[in-house]
């Protein structure tokens, strides 16, 4: 049972993965599909930290103590000033932790 | 140099160009694995899920709803809208991927993530390389599996793993690969609007929160950037 959820959701990610890289699929991208394919980098990566930012253990908060928000913040600063990945990434990380131990 | 060994180098390159994502991404690992010991998978279970599925938000989703007492099917339903962002991926990557051998687009397509993504998607037909690519997303496969072992087995001893805000990686590494990129009005409206649609959508409890966010802050960074074409 458990088994066959994994193997079914291993082939919905997997077709999601492939569908579009299929050539037999009769498809032309406009110049105006890639200039809004462009945005999806930002876009969907965003979406996808909104809410863990915004609703930790699924409860809204908007608090400017909040330490994922700060965390982010640092996380985004560090990057402009210094950008290098994996020092914005230990520095925010252990920043963060800071926070939410201090905060809490 | 032979193609052979141009090859190996390209493929070396691809693993150190995403070894600081790999090594960023070890707490959401660790998260995915102690979950699903949590959630009492047995650990080949547990590793199955990021050997098969390779997915961490839809691994992590899926476990909860087990845990909760979802059915298969409203399972699988979630997981595949939770990674729909993945056909805009294989879209925006078609002109580069398309063309490939079967067994390269299958490889590569398994390979897809979110990181895969953002590192691959700069590239234009002339720079892209697919030993680069396999590179990457190999080295990010591995780490990916290795840090959900490493969660299994702490997870077995170590209890409430998920309380220690292990997901915070995911907003840090992500974070390290949207900040560069926003240089322009249209990409800072994109980012915006993605992020005030994801919380709200998630408020509201959609399950296709993320995508439809995701694909709102692109329409609005779209617009802006035509509307700025229309000014000059």
């Amino acid at each position: 049972m458990i088994w066959l959820l994994i193997v079914a959701m291993g082939i919905a990610v997997f077709l999601n993965r492939y569908a579009f890289l299929e050539p037999r699929l009769p498809l032309r991208l406009s110049s105006n599909a890639r200039q809004f394919l462009g945005f999806a980098v930002p876009g969907m990566l965003t979406a996808i930290c909104g809410p863990i930012i915004f609703l930790p253990e699924h409860q809204l908060n908007l608090s400017p103590l909040n330490p994922y928000l700060l965390g982010a913040l640092a996380a985004v600063a560090l990057m402009l000033w210094t950008g290098r990945v994996l020092l914005s990434l230990l520095l925010s990380m252990g920043l963060f932790l800071i926070l939410r131990t201090g905060l809490a | 140099m032979n193609p052979s060994a141009l090859a190996r180098q390209a493929f070396l390159h691809g693993a150190i160009a995403i070894l600081p994502l790999s090594l960023a991404v070890a707490p959401w690992g660790l998260l995915a694995g102690s979950m699903a010991i949590e959630a009492n998978l047995s650990a080949w279970q547990g590793q199955g899920l990021s050997a098969i599925v390779f997915a961490g938000a839809a691994q992590l989703v899926a476990i909860g709803m087990l845990k909760s007492g979802a059915g298969l099917l409203s399972i699988l339903l979630t997981c595949l809208l939770l990674t729909s962002q993945h056909l805009l991926y294989g879209l925006s990557m078609r002109p580069l991927l398309a063309v490939q051998p079967l067994r390269w687009r299958l490889g590569l397509g398994f390979l897809l993530t979110d990181e895969f993504f953002a590192l691959i998607s700069q590239h234009d037909e002339r720079q892209f390389n697919r030993w680069y690519a396999l590179g990457v997303g190999l080295t990010f496969y591995i780490a990916w599996n290795l840090f959900t072992f490493a969660g299994i087995v702490l997870g077995q001893r170590i209890p409430n793993l998920q309380g220690l805000g292990l997901d915070f990686s995911i907003v840090a590494t992500f974070v390290a690969l949207i900040a560069p990129r926003v240089r322009d009005v249209p990409t800072a409206v994109c980012v915006l609007v993605s992020l005030f649609c994801s919380v709200l959508f998630s408020l509201w409890h959609w399950e296709t929160a993320l995508v439809a966010a995701g694909l709102l802050g692109m329409a609005a960074g779209f617009v802006c950037l035509k509307l700025q074409g229309v000014r000059r």
